[in-house]
């Protein structure tokens, strides 16, 4: 027989419960506020169903009705300079934190609604019903409300979706020297999911002041606990990546603000990250103003059994036991927070003229509906003061260099010149500089800032999207390969992508995120896609693909500079060429609207980025096709070059566009569409496309190469158009 | 069974015509080959012959009547046959109101929207059973410049009209009207009222307004002209008609001078086109003839081959048949070179507008008494004043001064002309 010894866990996991000593010794402030806080809240969602079962409230209404608790408790002990998100079901925690923002000193139960919080609670319920005075201009609504000032970073409609982002405001807090913290909340749901456990792993490895605070409320929307997990008390989750954690009565508000001074005692201290487990009930379901007992997931009976354990009236109960208060306080407490939602909602609504007895939001109030695209990206005008020079125009002296060297040297130099530019990246520490040669030299230099991350793309994407939302670094993200990007979509595309426009336009999300195009490498049908169609297609992002290594100095400087996600396309063939860059200048931008003419001509447009370009001069050069070739520099719909453009297809009144990648997810379709309605009536034939073929190129040498595009395409391509100008 | 006539399509790309007159009327018996109808087209008057033989049961469309190129047109059958949708076939007539459609009701439904179509767009829409594709760009440039794409034939994938078809259109393709000024102007109308009378444009009409204006536009003229002696010309003339039953004209005389100067300055002979300059082996001559109102420009083929006589019997044939709406399409093609003759009007000298692909036309005066000076001495002698217009893009100066010299040579030796 074996011989076995019991293994446990290095981090401590404790259930915590209060006894009357706890309350007696509470601070009878402290329990005021949270009396305060529970009812303002109560108030409010039973306004926010009020208004969903009239028909006001567009989308889900996630109510917070019962688990209140959870959130006071854990909130009421917070700085503003500490930071919460949360899920789809989070304005207990948005208004907590605003709250507590706003009332630093706590709440006066006599006098509880100030001007601020009145000014909370209307901000609050016009987001939640769409109205451009919200905090988020309407956009964001019920699942997306963010009050940067009061450290509400954003609540999140993807589930698990925030705890990468918390865990990068978490490494911006501790970085900047702060003893701040970061909350994270989800649900039961979340707790299975990847971003979370991957976002946990890379909060204690990094020992990152954030805490993933589980509020458990037993249903994932119908779905009880017991059907998903085989340990139903999730702060268990601590125990795998050596967090400390906490389980903890959540209708007991006192219990989890104890427990949360402990977890930030750990954090504040540079202990790393906090599981905290606090055990809530939502009275009602999913959203909407019913219970979950009408949809049959669960029993009346259950029901009333929690409804016993309500939160407010547990703190009521405690602060008359002891003579904090009385019935009539209390009932107090109750008319102040709902004469306090009379008064948010009674600005917002009027009578609806056309239906007798309902009322209507305020027409004057609506978001004015050209504001719809406003913010899907920042302006660029932030490049203004930068010099730009266009090395395929300028005459400056030239220096040889390999391409990939450039990719190594302009970042150093940025990195030398801006403290806050980090790096993030699997082995970008280690090989000399990463898989590629990429980043060679950065670790030595820059050893605190170039940070190998563990394999977990969703995690160290979204935590570069938490630091780029906080601003105080400039995230830059390498994907070892642009396929990883489908492992991270959620926070490449929900979360980065979106967050500025969706909470309202005027948070910036600078970040770059790098990655190579591997076709060709025998990586095989898993790591050899091109991601710019993808990308393009997507709302937020700006996208450069150098062609040239002065090239890539220039797009990489405006990057690093843009307020806006951008995504930095370099290609594997290009990085061992010789090539040449600027002699002396590694700090001139070239700004978003600069395509490249490579060869002026008057037959056909060709329009290619990357190393097609280098396919494109060559198939041009062999057919003596007089093709004009217009090497795009910027892809994305907002920085692609209309005017060059333009330009051409009016001389030529023919286009072809070139690119080496598979069919489905390519990048000209979009450019093909948006060409067709633009110039329709200067079109001699249709536009024509180089793609690879539908397949994702396979690992056999033969296949890859059957799968994709190179010169020999291109020249097929061009006899295409040749064929299509008619005349033969 | 009753068979319906649609309209043909009597040139290549037509696709709308007209009936210009009824051969034909209900109840008559026709034969396969008997002429039907004729039929106007923007380009032509064709007689257009029956393919069918039976009874003509009913003409659906008037004389003038626009439509498309197959819609129907008329109903044969066989005699005492009823046209089978008319309502006294139709026992079910309780909607008299009904249309009095003709067989085939969808086909012929159609036929009474068909003349509203008066004004297909330029760009030659689609027509039932051959859709024409033409690109976006040469959509759009074609209704820029008011260019007519019936004509034009595609070089692109499935016949597609592409920029470089149009190109040639551009340049001077078949273009049937004559570049020669209109006869006569309109008249002021005589009537008193201080309105004009709108007179809406014929077919004709819109052509000759659409060539001119883009020959003018995109040739670039230029002119020379030339008194010419012809008391010997005028001599050789009647000479020639003294023989029994023989008549040739002076205008006759001047196109086979035409022929034998290029015989001379063959080099004159030459028209553009796009991918070079086409050096003519023959004298094909435009003749330019007026009609009540409007003109066409038939084309004599080989005027170097031709005798005088052999020259004047082809253009009065051409002539008369141009007057009669019954050229055939090949006969106001092409051409390289072309005449126009305003004399008999008395016109002492005029300059005409070059009609593509032709390089150049002579535009010939009257004949006419002028004092001329003769080895120091002045006399009277019959003067004809030519000019000739030449397309400069094929022709300069230099070449087109020696090739008038040339014909100037020729009609004042005009014995020369038979040789």
């Amino acid at each position: 027989m074996p011989k076995q010894r019991r293994l446990e866990s290095t981090a401590p996991w404790v259930e915590l419960s209060t006894t009357a000593a706890d309350w007696k010794a509470a601070d009878p402030a402290l329990l005021a506020t949270m009396l305060g806080q529970l009812h303002l809240i109560r108030a409010f969602e039973e306004r926010v169903l009020d208004l969903a079962a009239e028909g006001l409230v567009h989308g889900p209404a996630h109510s917070s009705i019962g688990q209140e608790g959870g959130a006071v408790g854990s909130i009421v002990g917070l700085r503003s300079s500490d930071a919460v998100n949360g899920s789809h079901r989070g304005h207990h925690q948005f208004l907590a934190k605003a709250l507590t923002h706003v009332a630093q000193g706590g709440l006066d139960v006599d006098a509880l609604v100030t001007a601020d919080i009145q000014t909370v609670l209307q901000k609050t319920l016009a987001e939640i019903l769409g109205l451009a005075q919200g905090y988020c201009r309407g956009r964001g609504g019920s699942m997306h409300l963010q009050w940067f000032e009061a450290g509400a970073l954003g609540t999140n409609a993807i589930v698990g979706g925030g705890a990468p982002m918390a865990t990068g405001n978490a490494w911006a807090q501790k970085r900047s020297g702060t003893t701040d913290l970061t909350i994270n909340y989800f649900g039961d749901g979340a707790a299975q999911i990847g971003s979370v456990l991957e976002s946990m792993n890379l909060a204690a490895a990094w020992k990152l002041p954030v805490c993933f605070f589980v509020e458990n409320n037993f249903y994932a929307v119908a779905t009880r606990i017991e059907e998903s997990v085989a340990d139903t008390r999730l702060s268990v989750r601590g125990m795998g990546f050596g967090i400390p954690s906490w389980r903890v009565d959540g209708m007991d508000p006192l219990a989890v603000h104890l427990a949360m001074e402990q977890a930030a005692e750990v954090m504040r201290s540079g202990g790393g990250p906090a599981v905290v487990e606090a055990e809530v009930y939502r009275f009602f379901h999913q959203n909407g103003p019913y219970p979950g007992s009408a949809f049959g997931y669960r029993t009346k009976e259950e029901e009333a059994e929690w409804k016993k354990r309500d939160p407010l009236e547990r703190v009521a109960r405690e602060m008359i036991k002891l003579g904090l208060i009385d019935e009539a306080g209390v009932e107090s407490v109750r008319a102040q927070a709902v004469a306090a939602m009379d008064a948010a909602t009674e600005p917002l609504l009027e009578a609806d003229p056309e239906k007798q007895g309902r009322r209507r939001i305020r027409p004057e109030l609506w978001p004015d509906p050209n504001f719809v695209d406003v913010g899907v990206r920042g302006d660029a005008s932030e490049l203004d003061p930068l010099t730009a020079l266009d090395p395929s125009t300028s005459d400056a002296a030239r220096e040889e260099t390999k391409f990939v060297d450039a990719v190594a040297g302009v970042m150093e130099r940025r990195m030398s010149q801006d403290d806050r530019i980090v790096v993030l990246g699997e082995d970008i520490h280690r090989l000399k500089g990463g898989t590629n040669g990429a980043t060679k030299g950065l670790a030595d230099a820059f050893p605190d800032r170039i940070l190998g991350t563990p394999i977990s793309e969703n995690a160290f994407m979204g935590l570069g999207g938490g630091l780029a939302l906080d601003g105080r670094y400039r995230p830059v993200i390498e994907f070892m390969y642009p396929d990883f990007m489908w492992v991270a979509a959620d926070q490449v595309f929900n979360q980065v992508g979106k967050a500025r426009h969706m909470f309202g336009g005027d948070n910036p999300v600078p970040l770059v995120l790098r990655t190579k195009v591997a076709m060709g490498s025998g990586y095989g049908s898993q790591h050899l896609m091109d991601p710019a169609g993808i990308f393009a297609t997507s709302p937020g992002w700006r996208i450069v693909a150098p062609s040239t290594a002065a090239d890539y100095v220039g797009l990489m400087n405006a990057a690093l500079a843009l307020q806006d996600p951008v995504l930095v396309i370099e290609h594997v063939d290009l990085y061992g060429e010789k090539d040449e860059v600027i002699a002396g200048d590694l700090d001139y931008i070239i700004p978003p609207g600069t395509a490249a003419v490579r060869r002026e001509g008057a037959e056909m447009t060709v329009i290619s980025y990357l190393s097609m370009v280098r396919h494109c001069a060559e198939a041009i050069e062999q057919t003596g096709v007089d093709a004009e070739l217009v090497d795009l520099r910027w892809l994305d719909r907002a920085s692609i070059d209309w005017a060059t453009i333009e330009a051409s297809v009016k001389k030529t009144n023919a286009v072809l566009i070139v690119e080496q990648g598979a069919l489905g997810t390519s990048y000209g379709g979009w450019l093909a569409d948006e060409i067709q309605r633009r110039f329709f009536d200067w079109l001699d034939q249709p536009v024509q496309r180089v793609t690879g073929t539908e397949s994702s190129p396979s690992i056999s040498r033969v296949l890859e190469r059957a799968a994709i595009a190179r010169t020999e395409e291109v020249v097929a391509g061009l006899e295409t158009v040749r064929r299509n100008a008619g005349g033969a | 069974m009753a068979t319906t006539i649609r309209m043909p399509e009597v040139l290549a790309n037509v696709t709308e015509a007209a009936v210009q007159k009824w051969l034909v009327a209900p109840g008559d018996a026709i034969a396969v080959g008997q002429p039907f109808a004729e039929i106007e087209t923007e380009k032509a008057v064709v007689e257009y012959t029956a393919e069918t033989a039976g009874t003509v049961l009913e003409l659906l469309i008037k004389e003038g009547d626009n439509v498309d190129v197959g819609a129907p047109i008329a109903i044969v059958g066989e005699a005492g046959e009823v046209a089978p949708a008319s309502p006294a076939a139709d026992s079910s007539a309780a909607e008299p109101a009904a249309t009095a459609a003709p067989a085939e009701p969808a086909p012929a439904a159609a036929a009474p929207a068909a003349p509203e179509q008066t004004t297909a767009a330029p760009g030659g829409e689609a027509h039932p059973g051959a859709r024409r594709f033409i690109s976006p760009l040469v959509r759009r440039l074609a209704r820029e410049r008011g260019l007519d794409l019936s004509s034009v034939t595609g070089s692109g994938p499935d016949g597609r009209i592409v920029r470089r078809d149009i190109e040639a259109l551009v340049a001077g393709a078949a273009a049937p009207a004559s570049p020669a000024p209109a006869a006569a102007a309109t008249a002021a109308p005589a009537s008193a009222s201080a309105e004009p009378d709108l007179i809406p444009h014929s077919r004709m009409r819109t052509t000759i307004a659409r060539r001119l204006t883009e020959s003018k536009s995109t040739v670039p003229h230029f002119y020379l002209t030339a008194d010419l002696r012809v008391d010997r010309l005028l001599e050789l003339r009647r000479e020639i008609n003294a023989i029994d039953g023989v008549k040739i004209s002076v205008n006759d005389l001047v196109v086979k001078a035409v022929a034998a100067a290029f015989a001379d300055v063959p080099e004159a002979n030459t028209t553009w086109s796009d991918e070079g300059r086409l050096r003519h082996r023959t004298a094909d001559i435009a003749i330019a003839v007026s009609l009540d109102d409007g003109l066409v420009t038939p084309v004599v083929r080989g005027v170097e081959s031709l005798t005088v006589t052999a020259l004047s019997a082809a253009i009065v044939d051409l002539a008369t048949r141009a007057r009669e709406g019954k050229l055939k399409q090949h006969e106001i093609e092409g051409g390289s070179f072309a005449v126009s003759n305003l004399g008999m009007f008395g016109t002492q000298a005029f300059s005409a507008i070059i009609n593509p692909p032709q390089a150049g036309i002579l535009a010939v005066g009257a004949a006419r008494q002028a004092p001329v000076v003769v080895d120091g001495a002045l006399e009277v002698g019959m003067v004809m004043t030519v000019t000739l217009s030449a397309d400069h893009r094929v022709m300069d100066g230099a070449l087109a001064a020696r090739w008038l010299a040339a014909f100037t040579a020729r009609i004042e030796n005009p014995v020369s002309i038979l040789a």
